[in-house]
Protein backbone atom coordinates (compact mmCIF):
# COMPACT_ATOMS: atom_id res chain seq x y z
CA UNK A 1 0.00 0.00 0.00
CA UNK A 2 1.56 3.84 -1.13
CA UNK A 3 2.01 5.68 1.96
CA UNK A 4 2.41 9.53 2.58
CA UNK A 5 4.08 9.00 5.99
CA UNK A 6 2.54 11.20 7.80
CA UNK A 7 -0.43 9.68 9.34
CA UNK A 8 -0.86 9.82 13.17
CA UNK A 9 0.13 6.22 15.13
CA UNK A 10 -3.08 5.38 16.25
CA UNK A 11 -4.54 5.59 12.49
CA UNK A 12 -1.63 3.52 11.12
CA UNK A 13 -3.16 0.65 13.07
CA UNK A 14 -6.49 0.89 11.30
CA UNK A 15 -6.11 -0.19 7.24
CA UNK A 16 -5.44 2.92 5.23
CA UNK A 17 -6.32 3.97 1.62
CA UNK A 18 -4.30 6.59 -0.32
CA UNK A 19 -6.83 9.03 -1.70
CA UNK A 20 -5.21 10.94 -4.87
CA UNK A 21 -7.27 14.25 -5.85
CA UNK A 22 -7.33 15.47 -9.57
CA UNK A 23 -4.36 17.97 -9.10
CA UNK A 24 -2.25 14.79 -7.76
CA UNK A 25 -2.42 15.26 -4.22
CA UNK A 26 -2.52 12.33 -1.86
CA UNK A 27 -4.47 12.34 1.01
CA UNK A 28 -4.14 9.13 3.53
CA UNK A 29 -7.03 7.84 5.32
CA UNK A 30 -8.48 4.97 7.58
CA UNK A 31 -10.97 2.83 5.30
CA UNK A 32 -13.41 3.45 8.03
CA UNK A 33 -13.52 7.10 6.85
CA UNK A 34 -12.95 6.17 3.37
CA UNK A 35 -15.64 3.70 2.99
CA UNK A 36 -18.28 6.41 4.23
CA UNK A 37 -18.15 6.91 -0.10
CA UNK A 38 -20.17 4.13 -1.49
CA UNK A 39 -17.82 4.27 -4.65
CA UNK A 40 -14.79 3.81 -2.52
CA UNK A 41 -15.94 1.25 -0.32
CA UNK A 42 -16.79 -0.57 -4.11
CA UNK A 43 -13.20 -0.31 -4.97
CA UNK A 44 -11.88 -1.63 -1.74
CA UNK A 45 -14.35 -4.05 -2.27
CA UNK A 46 -13.16 -5.14 -5.89
CA UNK A 47 -9.46 -5.24 -4.29
CA UNK A 48 -8.36 -2.26 -7.02
CA UNK A 49 -7.14 0.24 -3.77
CA UNK A 50 -3.65 -1.00 -3.85
CA UNK A 51 -1.47 2.24 -5.08
CA UNK A 52 -4.37 4.43 -4.27
CA UNK A 53 -7.08 5.64 -5.17
CA UNK A 54 -7.54 8.37 -8.06
CA UNK A 55 -10.11 10.94 -7.98
CA UNK A 56 -10.00 12.73 -11.24
CA UNK A 57 -13.29 14.39 -10.74
CA UNK A 58 -12.45 16.22 -7.24
CA UNK A 59 -9.67 18.64 -6.57
CA UNK A 60 -7.22 18.64 -3.40
CA UNK A 61 -9.11 21.65 -2.02
CA UNK A 62 -12.29 20.07 -2.17
CA UNK A 63 -11.01 16.69 -0.80
CA UNK A 64 -9.44 17.98 1.62
CA UNK A 65 -13.02 19.27 2.82
CA UNK A 66 -14.93 15.92 1.65
CA UNK A 67 -11.78 13.82 4.21
CA UNK A 68 -13.05 16.05 7.14
CA UNK A 69 -16.41 15.76 6.92
CA UNK A 70 -15.90 11.98 6.45
CA UNK A 71 -13.71 11.89 9.29
CA UNK A 72 -16.07 13.67 11.36
CA UNK A 73 -19.20 11.47 10.50
CA UNK A 74 -16.82 7.69 10.46
CA UNK A 75 -16.30 8.62 13.95
CA UNK A 76 -19.83 9.25 14.80
CA UNK A 77 -21.06 6.22 12.96
CA UNK A 78 -18.44 3.94 15.13
CA UNK A 79 -20.01 6.05 18.25
CA UNK A 80 -23.86 4.67 17.19
CA UNK A 81 -22.40 1.19 16.87
CA UNK A 82 -21.54 1.05 19.55
CA UNK A 83 -24.34 2.60 21.52
CA UNK A 84 -26.83 0.30 20.30
CA UNK A 85 -24.87 -3.03 20.91
CA UNK A 86 -24.93 -3.22 24.53
CA UNK A 87 -25.62 0.68 26.16
CA UNK A 88 -28.93 2.04 26.70
CA UNK A 89 -29.25 3.46 30.30
CA UNK A 90 -29.75 7.18 30.52
CA UNK A 91 -26.01 8.09 31.18
CA UNK A 92 -25.44 6.38 27.13
CA UNK A 93 -28.59 8.55 25.93
CA UNK A 94 -27.09 11.54 27.39
CA UNK A 95 -23.28 11.42 25.51
CA UNK A 96 -25.03 10.46 22.42
CA UNK A 97 -27.25 13.52 22.46
CA UNK A 98 -24.34 15.75 23.36
CA UNK A 99 -22.50 14.21 20.71
CA UNK A 100 -25.13 14.88 17.97
CA UNK A 101 -25.46 17.95 19.09
CA UNK A 102 -21.95 18.71 18.43
CA UNK A 103 -22.16 16.57 14.83
CA UNK A 104 -24.92 19.13 14.35
CA UNK A 105 -22.62 21.94 15.00
CA UNK A 106 -20.39 20.90 12.97
CA UNK A 107 -22.33 20.53 10.14
CA UNK A 108 -23.61 24.04 10.47
CA UNK A 109 -19.71 25.25 10.63
CA UNK A 110 -19.07 22.91 7.78
CA UNK A 111 -21.42 24.73 5.64
CA UNK A 112 -19.85 28.37 5.79
CA UNK A 113 -18.47 28.01 2.68
CA UNK A 114 -18.79 30.08 -0.70
CA UNK A 115 -20.93 28.70 -3.24
CA UNK A 116 -18.34 28.06 -5.89
CA UNK A 117 -17.02 25.47 -3.03
CA UNK A 118 -20.47 24.37 -1.68
CA UNK A 119 -21.59 23.06 -5.58
CA UNK A 120 -18.36 21.45 -6.23
CA UNK A 121 -19.02 19.55 -2.74
CA UNK A 122 -22.07 18.99 -4.03
CA UNK A 123 -20.66 16.84 -7.02
CA UNK A 124 -17.60 15.51 -5.04
CA UNK A 125 -20.52 14.25 -2.82
CA UNK A 126 -22.16 12.99 -5.74
CA UNK A 127 -19.77 11.24 -7.83
CA UNK A 128 -18.58 9.92 -4.67
CA UNK A 129 -21.81 8.87 -3.42
CA UNK A 130 -21.30 9.70 0.24
CA UNK A 131 -25.10 10.19 1.44
CA UNK A 132 -25.20 12.16 4.45
CA UNK A 133 -22.62 14.70 2.87
CA UNK A 134 -25.23 15.05 -0.50
CA UNK A 135 -28.17 15.55 1.74
CA UNK A 136 -26.40 17.86 3.72
CA UNK A 137 -25.54 20.15 0.86
CA UNK A 138 -28.37 20.24 -1.44
CA UNK A 139 -30.51 20.88 1.42
CA UNK A 140 -28.78 23.87 2.00
CA UNK A 141 -29.07 25.29 -1.65
CA UNK A 142 -32.75 24.22 -1.35
CA UNK A 143 -33.02 26.16 1.58
CA UNK A 144 -31.60 29.05 -0.06
CA UNK A 145 -34.63 29.48 -2.66
CA UNK A 146 -36.85 29.90 0.39
CA UNK A 147 -38.33 33.41 -0.09
CA UNK A 148 -36.13 34.37 -3.54
CA UNK A 149 -38.32 35.56 -6.44
CA UNK A 150 -37.83 33.46 -9.46
CA UNK A 151 -35.58 36.16 -10.88
CA UNK A 152 -33.00 36.01 -7.81
CA UNK A 153 -33.06 32.37 -8.19
CA UNK A 154 -31.98 32.51 -12.10
CA UNK A 155 -29.07 35.29 -11.10
CA UNK A 156 -28.17 32.72 -7.95
CA UNK A 157 -27.79 30.01 -9.98
CA UNK A 158 -26.72 31.08 -13.98
CA UNK A 159 -29.99 29.80 -15.26
CA UNK A 160 -31.39 31.18 -18.28
CA UNK A 161 -35.21 31.38 -18.66
CA UNK A 162 -36.82 29.55 -21.67
CA UNK A 163 -40.46 29.41 -20.12
CA UNK A 164 -42.76 32.18 -22.97
CA UNK A 165 -44.14 35.11 -21.88
CA UNK A 166 -46.96 32.81 -22.67
CA UNK A 167 -46.26 30.43 -19.71
CA UNK A 168 -45.07 32.10 -17.20
CA UNK A 169 -48.37 34.61 -17.12
CA UNK A 170 -50.51 31.21 -17.07
CA UNK A 171 -48.62 29.76 -13.97
CA UNK A 172 -48.24 33.60 -12.67
CA UNK A 173 -51.89 33.85 -13.09
CA UNK A 174 -52.95 30.33 -11.50
CA UNK A 175 -50.55 30.90 -8.55
CA UNK A 176 -50.46 34.71 -7.78
CA UNK A 177 -50.95 34.15 -3.84
CA UNK A 178 -47.58 32.96 -4.18
CA UNK A 179 -45.99 36.42 -5.32
CA UNK A 180 -47.90 38.35 -2.70
CA UNK B 1 -11.35 26.32 6.92
CA UNK B 2 -11.79 28.28 3.85
CA UNK B 3 -11.84 32.27 4.48
CA UNK B 4 -15.49 33.69 5.13
CA UNK B 5 -16.88 35.03 1.21
CA UNK B 6 -15.65 38.45 0.46
CA UNK B 7 -18.48 41.34 1.63
CA UNK B 8 -17.14 42.80 -1.80
CA UNK B 9 -17.95 40.55 -4.98
CA UNK B 10 -15.36 39.23 -6.24
CA UNK B 11 -15.50 39.16 -10.30
CA UNK B 12 -13.03 35.70 -10.48
CA UNK B 13 -15.12 34.14 -7.61
CA UNK B 14 -18.34 34.40 -9.09
CA UNK B 15 -17.14 33.65 -12.33
CA UNK B 16 -16.21 29.92 -10.06
CA UNK B 17 -19.22 29.93 -9.37
CA UNK B 18 -21.33 29.95 -11.98
CA UNK B 19 -19.47 27.55 -13.98
CA UNK B 20 -19.97 25.43 -10.89
CA UNK B 21 -23.73 26.57 -10.67
CA UNK B 22 -24.01 25.58 -14.16
CA UNK B 23 -21.93 22.03 -13.79
CA UNK B 24 -24.28 21.33 -10.56
CA UNK B 25 -27.53 22.61 -12.35
CA UNK B 26 -27.15 20.17 -14.90
CA UNK B 27 -26.63 17.48 -13.01
CA UNK B 28 -27.95 17.29 -9.87
CA UNK B 29 -31.16 20.16 -9.79
CA UNK B 30 -32.87 17.54 -9.30
CA UNK B 31 -31.57 16.73 -5.83
CA UNK B 32 -31.93 20.04 -4.87
CA UNK B 33 -35.30 20.64 -6.20
CA UNK B 34 -36.94 17.65 -3.89
CA UNK B 35 -35.43 18.88 -0.96
CA UNK B 36 -38.07 22.12 -1.23
CA UNK B 37 -40.45 21.19 1.45
CA UNK B 38 -43.94 20.19 -0.29
CA UNK B 39 -45.51 22.30 2.26
CA UNK B 40 -43.90 25.11 1.37
CA UNK B 41 -46.20 25.39 -2.07
CA UNK B 42 -45.04 29.50 -2.50
CA UNK B 43 -41.33 28.62 -2.38
CA UNK B 44 -42.29 25.53 -5.33
CA UNK B 45 -44.22 28.10 -7.33
CA UNK B 46 -41.51 30.50 -7.50
CA UNK B 47 -38.86 27.89 -8.05
CA UNK B 48 -40.91 26.28 -10.88
CA UNK B 49 -41.02 29.97 -12.70
CA UNK B 50 -36.94 29.91 -13.39
CA UNK B 51 -36.98 28.07 -16.30
CA UNK B 52 -38.79 24.77 -17.89
CA UNK B 53 -36.69 22.04 -16.64
CA UNK B 54 -37.48 23.53 -12.89
CA UNK B 55 -40.73 24.02 -14.11
CA UNK B 56 -40.98 19.98 -15.35
CA UNK B 57 -39.10 19.21 -11.90
CA UNK B 58 -41.36 20.31 -9.79
CA UNK B 59 -44.45 19.17 -11.56
CA UNK B 60 -42.53 15.86 -12.41
CA UNK B 61 -43.67 12.39 -11.41
CA UNK B 62 -40.14 11.57 -9.22
CA UNK B 63 -40.89 15.12 -7.41
CA UNK B 64 -44.12 13.02 -6.83
CA UNK B 65 -43.47 10.31 -6.14
CA UNK B 66 -41.02 11.36 -3.19
CA UNK B 67 -44.41 13.00 -1.59
CA UNK B 68 -46.19 10.21 -2.16
CA UNK B 69 -49.27 11.91 -0.03
CA UNK B 70 -50.33 15.92 -0.68
CA UNK B 71 -49.01 18.39 1.76
CA UNK B 72 -51.28 20.25 4.01
CA UNK B 73 -51.88 23.83 3.24
CA UNK B 74 -54.45 24.53 5.77
CA UNK B 75 -58.11 23.44 7.59
CA UNK B 76 -61.54 24.55 6.85
CA UNK B 77 -62.38 26.46 9.99
CA UNK B 78 -66.33 26.20 10.98
CA UNK B 79 -67.25 29.29 12.87
CA UNK B 80 -70.56 30.35 14.33
CA UNK B 81 -72.15 31.96 10.92
CA UNK B 82 -69.61 30.77 8.20
CA UNK B 83 -66.80 29.26 7.37
CA UNK B 84 -63.01 30.18 6.88
CA UNK B 85 -59.66 28.50 4.87
CA UNK B 86 -57.15 29.26 7.41
CA UNK B 87 -53.40 28.19 5.93
CA UNK B 88 -50.95 26.19 7.79
CA UNK B 89 -48.77 26.56 4.85
CA UNK B 90 -47.71 29.49 2.39
CA UNK B 91 -50.78 28.76 0.22
CA UNK B 92 -53.24 31.46 0.11
CA UNK B 93 -56.96 30.96 -1.20
CA UNK B 94 -58.23 33.36 -3.60
CA UNK B 95 -61.17 33.32 -1.14
CA UNK B 96 -60.61 32.35 2.26
CA UNK B 97 -63.69 33.78 3.59
CA UNK B 98 -67.40 31.56 2.91
CA UNK B 99 -69.90 33.12 5.12
CA UNK B 100 -72.81 31.24 5.50
CA UNK B 101 -71.88 27.76 4.59
CA UNK B 102 -70.74 25.20 6.63
CA UNK B 103 -68.17 22.40 5.72
CA UNK B 104 -69.19 18.86 5.44
CA UNK B 105 -65.61 17.42 4.26
CA UNK B 106 -62.80 17.78 2.27
CA UNK B 107 -60.88 14.75 0.47
CA UNK B 108 -58.89 14.93 -2.92
CA UNK B 109 -58.39 18.59 -3.48
CA UNK B 110 -62.69 19.71 -2.89
CA UNK B 111 -64.49 20.66 -0.32
CA UNK B 112 -68.36 19.95 0.55
CA UNK B 113 -70.18 23.14 1.68
CA UNK B 114 -73.86 22.88 3.15
CA UNK B 115 -75.76 26.41 3.19
CA UNK B 116 -76.31 27.44 6.92
CA UNK B 117 -79.54 28.02 6.69
CA UNK B 118 -80.49 23.88 6.11
CA UNK B 119 -80.55 24.06 10.50
CA UNK B 120 -83.71 25.71 10.07
CA UNK B 121 -85.21 24.76 6.88
CA UNK B 122 -84.66 21.33 5.00
CA UNK B 123 -86.50 23.31 2.17
CA UNK B 124 -83.71 25.76 1.16
CA UNK B 125 -80.94 23.37 1.78
CA UNK B 126 -77.60 24.15 -1.06
CA UNK B 127 -74.66 22.12 -1.18
CA UNK B 128 -71.44 22.92 -3.01
CA UNK B 129 -68.43 21.79 -3.53
CA UNK B 130 -65.23 24.13 -3.54
CA UNK B 131 -61.88 23.85 -4.74
CA UNK B 132 -59.90 26.51 -2.67
CA UNK B 133 -57.18 26.32 -5.42
CA UNK B 134 -58.36 27.30 -8.31
CA UNK B 135 -61.98 29.01 -6.53
CA UNK B 136 -64.31 26.64 -8.73
CA UNK B 137 -67.66 26.25 -7.05
CA UNK B 138 -69.81 23.72 -7.65
CA UNK B 139 -73.93 23.40 -6.95
CA UNK B 140 -75.63 20.38 -6.60
CA UNK B 141 -79.00 19.84 -6.74
CA UNK B 142 -80.65 19.18 -3.37
CA UNK B 143 -80.68 15.59 -2.03
CA UNK B 144 -84.16 14.69 -0.13
CA UNK B 145 -82.49 14.19 3.35
CA UNK B 146 -83.82 14.70 6.70
CA UNK B 147 -82.86 17.48 8.68
CA UNK B 148 -79.60 17.45 11.13
CA UNK B 149 -79.59 13.57 10.70
CA UNK B 150 -77.42 12.87 7.71
CA UNK B 151 -73.64 13.31 7.02
CA UNK B 152 -71.69 13.31 3.65
CA UNK B 153 -68.52 12.38 2.24
CA UNK B 154 -66.79 13.60 -0.98
CA UNK B 155 -63.88 11.76 -3.06
CA UNK B 156 -62.35 11.41 -6.61
CA UNK B 157 -64.00 8.63 -8.64
CA UNK B 158 -61.52 8.99 -11.48
CA UNK B 159 -60.02 4.92 -11.82
CA UNK B 160 -56.67 4.29 -10.82
CA UNK B 161 -56.10 8.00 -9.78
CA UNK B 162 -53.41 8.74 -6.99
CA UNK B 163 -55.04 11.72 -5.89
CA UNK B 164 -52.64 14.14 -6.25
CA UNK B 165 -53.82 16.41 -8.70
CA UNK B 166 -57.14 15.08 -9.47
CA UNK B 167 -59.01 18.54 -8.27
CA UNK B 168 -61.07 18.63 -12.29
CA UNK B 169 -62.63 14.68 -12.24
CA UNK B 170 -65.35 13.25 -11.18
CA UNK B 171 -66.18 12.80 -7.45
CA UNK B 172 -69.05 10.75 -5.51
CA UNK B 173 -70.82 12.33 -2.39
CA UNK B 174 -72.14 10.02 0.10
CA UNK B 175 -74.74 11.21 2.22
CA UNK B 176 -75.66 9.00 4.94
CA UNK B 177 -78.85 9.49 6.81
CA UNK B 178 -80.35 8.12 9.92
CA UNK B 179 -84.19 8.31 10.54
CA UNK B 180 -86.12 6.21 13.33
CA UNK B 181 -86.97 9.50 14.69
CA UNK B 182 -86.39 9.85 18.53
CA UNK B 183 -89.63 8.63 19.96
CA UNK B 184 -87.45 5.39 21.23
CA UNK B 185 -90.13 3.65 19.71
CA UNK B 186 -89.24 0.88 16.90
CA UNK B 187 -86.20 0.27 15.11
CA UNK B 188 -83.86 3.31 13.75
CA UNK B 189 -82.81 2.60 10.10
CA UNK B 190 -79.75 4.26 7.94
CA UNK B 191 -79.61 4.54 4.20
CA UNK B 192 -77.15 5.81 1.49
CA UNK B 193 -77.99 8.23 -0.83
CA UNK B 194 -75.52 8.73 -3.55
CA UNK B 195 -74.23 11.77 -6.02
CA UNK B 196 -72.10 11.28 -8.73
CA UNK B 197 -70.99 14.19 -11.00
CA UNK B 198 -71.08 12.10 -14.10
CA UNK B 199 -74.80 11.89 -13.63
CA UNK B 200 -75.04 15.08 -12.34
CA UNK B 201 -78.04 13.44 -9.52
CA UNK B 202 -78.84 12.00 -6.43
CA UNK B 203 -79.88 7.96 -6.28
CA UNK B 204 -81.00 6.09 -2.92
CA UNK B 205 -79.01 2.95 -2.60
CA UNK B 206 -81.51 -0.01 -1.49
CA UNK B 207 -79.17 -0.23 0.93
CA UNK B 208 -80.08 -0.15 4.84
CA UNK B 209 -78.78 -0.88 8.14
CA UNK B 210 -81.14 -1.24 11.40
CA UNK B 211 -79.53 0.18 14.63
CA UNK B 212 -80.75 1.24 17.85
CA UNK B 213 -83.36 3.55 18.53
CA UNK B 214 -83.78 6.67 19.84
CA UNK B 215 -81.63 9.05 19.60
CA UNK B 216 -78.82 6.60 19.88
CA UNK B 217 -79.31 6.58 16.30
CA UNK B 218 -78.01 10.26 14.76
CA UNK B 219 -75.42 10.18 12.71
CA UNK B 220 -72.88 11.96 13.70
CA UNK B 221 -71.84 15.20 11.51
CA UNK B 222 -68.31 15.19 11.83
CA UNK B 223 -65.58 14.96 9.22
CA UNK B 224 -65.03 10.93 8.38
CA UNK B 225 -62.87 8.63 7.45
CA UNK B 226 -61.84 6.99 3.66
CA UNK B 227 -59.74 3.94 4.89
CA UNK B 228 -59.28 1.74 1.45
CA UNK B 229 -62.66 1.72 -0.96
CA UNK B 230 -65.20 2.57 2.35
CA UNK B 231 -66.53 5.31 3.60
CA UNK B 232 -66.46 5.71 7.86
CA UNK B 233 -69.32 7.61 9.41
CA UNK B 234 -70.11 7.33 13.47
CA UNK B 235 -73.08 8.06 15.47
CA UNK B 236 -73.74 10.25 18.19
CA UNK B 237 -74.38 8.19 20.85
CA UNK B 238 -73.65 4.59 19.97
CA UNK B 239 -71.28 2.30 20.22
CA UNK B 240 -71.43 1.34 16.33
CA UNK B 241 -69.49 2.77 13.17
CA UNK B 242 -71.53 3.33 9.74
CA UNK B 243 -69.53 1.65 7.10
CA UNK B 244 -70.41 2.72 3.24
CA UNK B 245 -68.46 0.01 1.09
CA UNK B 246 -67.93 1.64 -2.17
CA UNK B 247 -67.12 -1.46 -4.02
CA UNK B 248 -70.46 -3.62 -2.94
CA UNK B 249 -72.21 -0.16 -2.70
CA UNK B 250 -73.56 -1.46 0.69
CA UNK B 251 -74.21 0.13 4.29
CA UNK B 252 -73.41 -2.28 7.09
CA UNK B 253 -72.06 -1.48 10.75
CA UNK B 254 -69.01 -2.35 12.99
CA UNK B 255 -68.87 -2.22 16.89
CA UNK B 256 -66.63 0.00 18.80
CA UNK B 257 -64.76 -1.31 21.69
CA UNK B 258 -67.10 -1.65 24.46
CA UNK B 259 -66.70 1.85 26.61
CA UNK B 260 -66.28 4.11 23.73
CA UNK B 261 -69.57 5.99 22.17
CA UNK B 262 -69.41 7.61 18.81
CA UNK B 263 -69.20 11.60 20.25
CA UNK B 264 -65.82 10.55 22.10
CA UNK B 265 -64.13 9.22 19.30
CA UNK B 266 -63.10 10.60 15.64
CA UNK B 267 -62.69 8.09 12.31
CA UNK B 268 -59.27 7.85 11.05
CA UNK B 269 -57.17 5.88 8.73
CA UNK B 270 -54.25 4.07 11.01
CA UNK B 271 -50.41 4.41 9.41
CA UNK B 272 -50.87 0.97 7.96
CA UNK B 273 -54.10 1.95 6.12
CA UNK B 274 -56.55 0.64 8.22
CA UNK B 275 -59.60 2.11 10.14
CA UNK B 276 -58.56 3.84 13.21
CA UNK B 277 -59.87 6.09 16.11
CA UNK B 278 -58.27 8.97 18.17
CA UNK B 279 -59.89 9.97 21.53
CA UNK B 280 -58.64 11.60 24.72
CA UNK B 281 -58.85 9.82 27.72
CA UNK B 282 -57.36 11.16 31.23
CA UNK B 283 -55.41 13.71 29.41
CA UNK B 284 -53.56 11.02 27.29
CA UNK B 285 -54.39 10.83 23.31
CA UNK B 286 -55.57 6.87 22.38
CA UNK B 287 -54.77 5.50 19.40
CA UNK B 288 -57.17 2.83 18.19
CA UNK B 289 -56.81 0.43 14.98
CA UNK B 290 -58.80 -2.37 13.79
CA UNK B 291 -56.27 -5.72 13.73
CA UNK B 292 -57.42 -9.15 12.68
CA UNK B 293 -57.25 -11.20 16.06
CA UNK B 294 -57.66 -14.72 16.36
CA UNK B 295 -60.11 -17.18 14.26
CA UNK B 296 -60.73 -14.55 11.78
CA UNK B 297 -62.18 -11.94 14.35
CA UNK B 298 -61.67 -8.65 13.00
CA UNK B 299 -61.02 -6.62 16.89
CA UNK B 300 -59.42 -3.37 17.93
CA UNK B 301 -55.99 -2.52 19.47
CA UNK B 302 -55.02 0.53 21.41
CA UNK B 303 -51.72 1.27 18.98
CA UNK B 304 -50.40 4.28 20.54
CA UNK B 305 -50.74 6.38 23.91
CA UNK B 306 -49.29 9.93 24.41
CA UNK B 307 -49.75 11.62 27.46
CA UNK B 308 -50.61 15.33 26.82
CA UNK B 309 -49.84 17.04 29.84
CA UNK B 310 -46.46 17.11 28.99
CA UNK B 311 -46.95 18.55 25.59
CA UNK B 312 -50.49 20.71 26.58
CA UNK B 313 -51.63 23.02 28.82
CA UNK B 314 -53.74 20.57 30.21
CA UNK B 315 -56.48 21.38 33.22
CA UNK B 316 -56.21 20.43 36.46
CA UNK B 317 -59.23 18.22 37.75
CA UNK B 318 -58.68 17.37 40.81
CA UNK B 319 -58.02 21.17 41.46
CA UNK B 320 -60.91 22.55 39.22
CA UNK B 321 -63.22 20.12 40.62
CA UNK B 322 -63.36 21.53 44.46
CA UNK B 323 -64.10 25.00 42.41
CA UNK B 324 -67.64 25.92 41.01
CA UNK B 325 -69.06 25.38 38.09
CA UNK B 326 -67.99 28.13 36.35
CA UNK B 327 -64.45 27.52 36.63
CA UNK B 328 -64.27 23.89 36.22
CA UNK B 329 -62.22 23.04 32.74
CA UNK B 330 -62.98 20.86 29.93
CA UNK B 331 -60.55 18.28 28.27
CA UNK B 332 -59.01 18.70 25.53
CA UNK B 333 -60.78 16.55 22.93
CA UNK B 334 -59.76 15.61 19.60
CA UNK B 335 -61.76 17.65 16.11
CA UNK B 336 -59.75 16.67 13.50
CA UNK B 337 -57.28 14.29 11.95
CA UNK B 338 -55.08 14.44 9.13
CA UNK B 339 -55.32 11.26 7.31
CA UNK B 340 -51.60 10.32 6.01
CA UNK B 341 -49.93 12.90 7.27
CA UNK B 342 -50.60 11.91 11.28
CA UNK B 343 -51.75 15.45 12.17
CA UNK B 344 -54.43 15.52 15.13
CA UNK B 345 -55.70 18.67 15.73
CA UNK B 346 -56.92 18.77 19.60
CA UNK B 347 -59.70 21.46 21.10
CA UNK B 348 -58.65 22.54 24.63
CA UNK B 349 -59.39 25.37 26.86
CA UNK B 350 -56.61 27.36 25.83
CA UNK B 351 -57.14 26.72 21.90
CA UNK B 352 -57.05 24.83 18.83
CA UNK B 353 -53.42 22.77 19.42
CA UNK B 354 -52.03 20.41 16.07
CA UNK B 355 -50.07 17.23 17.15
CA UNK B 356 -47.66 15.58 14.42
CA UNK B 357 -47.50 12.24 15.41
CA UNK B 358 -44.43 11.14 13.89
CA UNK B 359 -42.17 13.58 15.57
CA UNK B 360 -44.38 14.38 18.72
CA UNK B 361 -44.19 18.04 17.41
CA UNK B 362 -47.05 20.05 19.07
CA UNK B 363 -48.20 23.46 17.51
CA UNK B 364 -50.61 26.19 18.59
CA UNK B 365 -52.77 27.17 16.33
CA UNK B 366 -54.51 30.02 17.41
CA UNK B 367 -57.62 30.89 19.78
CA UNK B 368 -60.28 29.77 17.73
CA UNK B 369 -63.87 30.48 19.87
CA UNK B 370 -65.78 27.97 18.63
CA UNK B 371 -65.54 24.16 18.17
CA UNK B 372 -68.38 23.43 16.05
CA UNK B 373 -65.40 22.02 13.46
CA UNK B 374 -62.10 22.28 12.14
CA UNK B 375 -61.53 19.79 8.74
CA UNK B 376 -57.71 19.69 7.48
CA UNK B 377 -56.97 20.43 3.58
CA UNK B 378 -54.53 18.09 2.00
CA UNK B 379 -53.77 19.16 -1.79
CA UNK B 380 -51.15 20.25 -4.80
CA UNK B 381 -51.51 23.74 -5.65
CA UNK B 382 -50.13 23.58 -9.20
CA UNK B 383 -52.02 22.67 -11.39
CA UNK B 384 -50.61 25.13 -14.05
CA UNK B 385 -47.19 23.50 -13.86
CA UNK B 386 -48.66 20.72 -14.77
CA UNK B 387 -49.73 21.97 -17.81
CA UNK B 388 -46.89 22.91 -19.22
CA UNK B 389 -46.15 19.80 -21.26
CA UNK B 390 -49.61 19.48 -22.90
Amino acid sequence: MASAGSGDEKAAAAAMITLISSDNEKFEVTEATATLSQTIRHMIEDGCTDGGVPLPNVTSKILARVIEYCKKHATAAAGEEGSSSSFSDAAFLEVDRAFLEELEEFDDAFLEVDRATLFDLILAANYLDIKGLLNLTCQKVADSVKGKTPEQIREMYNIVNDLTPEEEAEIRRETQWAFE
Amino acid sequence: MDPPPPARRDPAMDLLAAAAATALMDELVEEVLIRVPPDDPATLVRAALVCKRWCRLIAGASFRELHPRPPMLGFLYQRRDGTDFVPTSSFRPPHAVCDGWRVLDARHGRVLLLNAAELYNTMEMALIVWDPVTDNQQSLPIPQLPPFAWNAALLCTTAGCDHLDCRGGPFLVIGVTTTGGTDNLGEGRACAHIYSSEQGAWSERNTVVQHHNGCDGIVRRVHGALVGNAIYSNYEMSTKILEYDLGRQELSTINLPSAFHGWQILLMEADDGVLGFATVQDSKLCLWAREAGVHRNVGWAQRRVIKLDKLLPVPDYNRSASLDAYTIASAPFVVAVADGIDVIFLWTDDGLFSIYLKSSRVEKIGEFISDLGVVPYMSFCTPALGRLDR
